[in-house]
């Protein structure tokens, strides 16, 4: 045995053959007389056994010991001492004292009480670790729940039927709090298992997977992920469970679609652009030639050519710009009425340059509208130049007219229609002509028209409908709020 | 006579364009404005010198050159591509010279002289 030891005893003798004998068995021992000096000494020595006799000439001092009690020491408490006053202090102390030995002391007694002692030492010592270790790991359980929780990337762990057993935050924001329901039925909203699945893959061969999916969140919007999932396994090394991260690389998908479009529309609109650079040489040749030949005729000619070209050239740089740039509205607010009339000027010359009528109404009054007058005006020009495009190459029909109706819909929405009995469009063209660079107009068409023009409408919270048929026509209607959306445009 | 020069273009800003430039210098010209009226033309006018855009309406411009090859009274008109597209050196390997858009005047009026005379 060993360890350290306070007696404390105002028998002096006694003490010393105390002490003889438990040094004999290798116990560090100190010695007090009085109960008085031992808190202090407790205190700087912290004994882990203490053998004391509260009987002395003194009064019974068990204030002193309930004090060194109260220290909340290792130490474990031995009273020894005549039979009264040893039961004085059981009913005293009851259990803090750990052994009572009656006087005088058998050996075999007091070895066994120590050994007591020690065995109890032990096991608090090893109670002591343990919760020390479990106040560790719940630390570190807690750090992992945060970290799992704050992960910027959806994570799910899924049993082997694919039900969600455990979600992050970020999951829980966009997809809900869905413990228990399906994978496939939260993030695609299907009623079987998905094709393919990662997390399957997985269960089959404990290995990671990665693939790429597009996922529909709680409010019905897309997103483009990047899945990997991994196995989870039980304490017995089944793969019992698999985890599931997805990380949102839509604004990725994005981006990479706009850089697409754009190397696209360079492409495309390079050959576009040579052959108005070509037609504007042309029509320079001709002014020169013409003032030169002095020939009226040709320099007039010559001089609308320049002009239809530099409209064609500003247009389709403006369109370009539009594209090539996230652009926030300037919205201002604007009386319809002269927004209309604004719009009717520019079409009406080129309306009736082609035999067509051009009918307008207009409610008595219209009020006003809050828009970026730049853009929706163009927006609108664009719509009605391909109705007049729609009647002008409609050779079944000898009178074409071009119905600009302006009307209310409810309080708050402001609508245009724009009706034409020209060629009309084909299903495939009506389908097809918001597309980037759909044009159906040949060389003359850039592609970017309609497109922009409709995101222009989409920008201002706006709808755009089209009904349409060939041969007999085709009728637009575009229907924005009369206030603004101060939605952010995002280009694709 | 004047010789017979026969556009083929799409873009009626073009065809006025070089239809007076050739006009100005002496020639007769003829345009079309598709490959298959192109065709038509060439049969019918049999010209001097063909100028060729590679995008047309109904046809790809080296298949209309691939007719033009075919038929014997056509095959040995020369042709000079005008077109847009980077690169079109090699769309139509028999073609006397190709031409970028915007193209130079003066090295086009050059080119139809060497070939026609």
């Amino acid at each position: 045995m060993s360890g350290s030891i306070l007696i404390i005893d105002h028998d002096m003798e006694l003490a010393q053959a105390l002490a003889v004998y438990l040094e004999r068995q290798k116990f560090e021992v100190r010695i007090v007389d009085s109960t008085k000096n031992a808190l202090e000494i407790i205190r700087n020595l912290n004994p882990e056994i203490i053998l004391a006799d509260p009987n002395g000439p003194a009064p019974l001092d068990f204030d002193v010991l309930q004090q060194i009690k109260s220290l909340k020491l290792k130490s474990q408490l031995i009273i020894y001492s005549v039979p009264d006053v040893l039961e004085k202090s059981m009913n005293f102390f009851q259990t803090d004292a750990l052994d009572y030995i009656r006087k005088p002391v058998s050996s075999i007694e007091l070895d066994l009480s120590l050994q007591k002692a020690i065995k109890w030492l032990a096991i608090e010592e090893k109670l002591e670790k343990n919760s020390r270790e479990i106040k560790d790991l719940k630390n570190a359980q807690a750090l992992l729940q945060q970290l799992f929780d704050e992960v910027p990337c959806y994570i799910t762990v899924q049993d082997k039927n694919y039900r969600v057993t455990a979600t992050n935050r970020l999951f829980k924001r966009d997809f809900g709090n869905e413990i228990g329901e399906f994978c496939y039925k939260i993030y695609k909203h299907r009623t079987t298992p998905c094709t393919d699945c990662p997390v399957a893959a997985t269960f089959e061969d404990g290995q990671r997977h990665q693939t790429e999916e597009v996922v529909t969140s709680k409010s019905g919007e897309q997103y483009h992920v990047l899945t990997w999932t991994a196995p989870i396994r039980d304490e017995t090394n089944q793969n019992t469970q698999g985890m599931e991260m997805a990380t949102n690389i839509t604004p990725i998908r994005q981006l990479q679609d706009h850089l697409t479009s754009l190397g696209l529309m360079l492409g495309s609109m390079s050959h576009g652009i040579k052959g108005m650079l070509t037609a504007l040489d042309g029509g320079i040749y001709l002014l020169e030639t013409g003032i030169s030949h002095q020939d009226p005729e040709r320099t007039s000619r010559a001089f609308e050519q320049v002009r239809q070209m530099v409209e064609r050239i500003r247009k389709m740089v403006l369109e370009i710009l539009y594209f090539t740039k996230s652009r926030e509205l300037e919205y201002q607010e604007i009386d319809v009425q002269e927004l209309v009339r604004s719009i009717t000027e520019i079409i009406k010359p080129s309306a009736s340059s082609h035999n067509i009528a051009l009918q307008i109404s207009i409610p008595a009054a219209p009020g006003l509208i809050e828009i970026d007058p730049d853009w929706f005006r163009s927006a609108l020009i664009n719509f009605l130049e391909n109705a007049v495009d729609a009647c002008s190459s409609d050779t079944a029909k000898n009178q074409h007219y071009i119905k600009f109706n302006i009307f209310l819909k409810g309080t708050d929405q402001v609508c245009f229609e724009i009706k034409d009995n020209g060629m009309g469009m084909d299903q495939e063209t009506k389908e097809k002509m918001f597309t980037l660079f759909f044009s159906s107009k040949g060389s003359k068409g850039t592609g970017l028209g309609l497109f922009v023009s409709n995101h222009v409408i989409r920008q201002h919270g706006g709808t755009v409908s089209v009904e349409s048929s060939v041969k007999k026509g085709s009728r637009f209607e575009i229907c924005i709020p009369r206030t603004c959306a101060k939605k952010k445009f995002n280009p694709v | 006579m004047k010789k017979k020069i026969l556009i083929i273009e799409d873009d009626p800003a073009v065809v006025d364009y070089l239809t007076t430039l050739f006009e100005d210098n002496g020639y007769a010209v003829y345009s079309a404005m598709s490959a298959q009226e192109g065709i038509n033309l060439a049969q019918k006018e049999r010209p001097d010198l063909i100028t060729l855009d590679l995008e047309l309406p109904d046809e790809w411009g080296p298949r209309f050159y691939r007719k033009l090859s075919s038929d014997k009274e056509l095959k040995n008109t020369p042709v000079i591509v005008i077109s847009g597209l980077s690169g079109n050196k090699y769309a139509v390997s028999k073609a006397v010279a190709s031409l970028s858009k915007p193209f130079d005047r003066a090295e086009l009026l050059k080119i139809v002289k060497e070939n026609i005379d």
